[in-house]
């Protein structure tokens, strides 16, 4: 039980907002660069 | 109502429908702020059309204008807290920032030249320090002083943002520079061009002064414009090669910001954190621009993509800002707004004088 609070709260403090900005950003941009994303208005 | 206690199998069935309720709300919120972003970028897309003068209002105006409305409307029927969820002003802002970062070609400020760059150093340099002196002695709050002294110094509004993410300002503060940056650019943009046709200046030492100081891309545009299509060229080189500094600058500031301004007190005997906390504690988004702006170097370096792999990072960056701005009209407080005072407004225009002056001296000498 321990160790699984401990996992829990060392992947909340991994996932913060800053962190996800940065996966999302970086996925989107390999998405563009690959062609997967096109034409965006 | 019965003060019983509740069973635990009630208990569970009184708690059981609550996250379906959630995850409707949640829905209805990501679906508001949506349909937002989109009715931000046809304003953004269409009130230039109705008159040419229009375009130097840029989408920060709409979207926050369209999220304060949205905030008050909501409020009225009580759902304002509710429907909140999804405005998330830091995961957009700085989502953003990383595609900012794809957007700005590395190899672009070798390719500007020595030219380009040393008028880029010179002003980005000397009108941060004097904004950043002249909002202390005025007694403008630090971290609403970075927001000045970058929005002024490098390219107005993704500055005030880039500034925003790296020393991690108030929603308020970085609504109240974007305000100051678009109403200081209207007027420049007029003016600016007459007086380089008045002072008789040549097409390039006047593109290098519109660029090196007006500071929203689309108030610089319009300035060249009025000038001459050659001023046009090298404002706009001008100020590319300023923004494609923006990365540096956000660098600087968020470790000054770590280790000087926000140093915890008590906690290290020499009063300087320890690695791992400057780790801990600096802004990540940093990392991304920086990672993300040398991945799209190389790849359009190598020909791996087209350069209209760019165009659409550059839309996609002013999705996640529109819905970034959305959010901080929605969340907006007049009395934070009230609280900056009139002081900023002093700051900005003081910089904006100096940085008029040094821009024309500094065009004058590099590019006559």
């Amino acid at each position: 039980m321990a160790r699984e609070r401990a996992t829990s709260k060392r992947l909340t403090r991994f996932f913060t907002e800053d962190w996800l900005a940065v996966v999302v950003g970086l996925v989107l941009v390999t998405l563009v660069l690959a062609g997967l994303l096109r034409n965006i208005p | 109502m019965s003060d019983r206690a509740l069973t635990s199998g009630q208990a569970v069935s009184v708690r059981r429908p609550e996250p379906v309720k959630e995850w409707a709300w949640w829905s209805a919120s990501l679906l508001l702020v949506v349909a937002l972003t989109v009715a931000t970028w046809w304003l953004n897309k269409t009130v230039p059309t109705w008159n040419r003068q229009l375009r130097v209002i840029e989408f920060p105006v709409y979207a926050v204008l369209l999220g304060l409305l949205a905030s008050g409307v909501l409020s009225l029927f009580g759902l304002r807290e509710r429907l909140g969820a999804y405005f998330r002003t830091e995961f957009f802002l700085k989502t953003g920032l990383v595609l900012l970062g794809a957007t700005i070609n590395l190899a672009e400020i070798l390719a500007f030249g020595a030219k380009g760059l040393l008028q880029a150093v010179i002003l980005i340099s000397s009108v941060f320090f004097f904004t950043w002196c002249v909002a202390r002695w005025l007694g403008v709050e630090e971290k609403l002083r970075a927001l000045l002294a970058a929005s002024v110094a490098i390219c107005g509004v993704s500055a005030a943002i880039t500034a925003a993410g790296a020393v991690l300002a108030k929603k308020e503060q970085l609504a109240y520079v974007t305000g100051l940056v678009i109403l200081f650019a209207l007027p420049l943009m007029f003016l600016q061009p007459v007086a380089a046709i008045w002072l008789n200046l040549p097409p390039d030492v006047a593109g290098a002064w519109i660029g090196g100081n007006i500071d929203t891309t689309a108030a610089v545009v319009g300035a060249g414009t009025i000038h001459s299509q050659q001023a046009l060229k090298v404002a706009s080189i001008t100020k590319l090669s300023q923004n494609a500094l923006i990365g540096v600058v956000a660098f600087l500031l968020a470790l000054y910001w770590v280790v000087v301004v926000e140093r915890q007190p008590g906690g290290h005997p020499q009063g300087r954190p320890s690695a791992w906390e400057i780790w801990e504690r600096f802004p990540k988004f940093v990392l991304g621009f920086i990672l993300a702006s040398v991945v799209v170097t190389a790849a359009l370096s190598q020909g791996w993509v087209a350069r209209a792999a760019i165009r659409d990072i550059q839309h996609l960056r002013e999705w996640f800002f529109m819905a970034a701005f959305l959010s901080i009209g929605f969340g907006l407080s007049f009395r934070g707004l009230c609280e900056a005072g009139w002081r900023p407004i002093g700051v900005y225009a003081l910089a904006t004088v100096f940085n008029t002056l040094v821009a024309l001296a500094v065009a004058s000498l590099i590019f006559r």
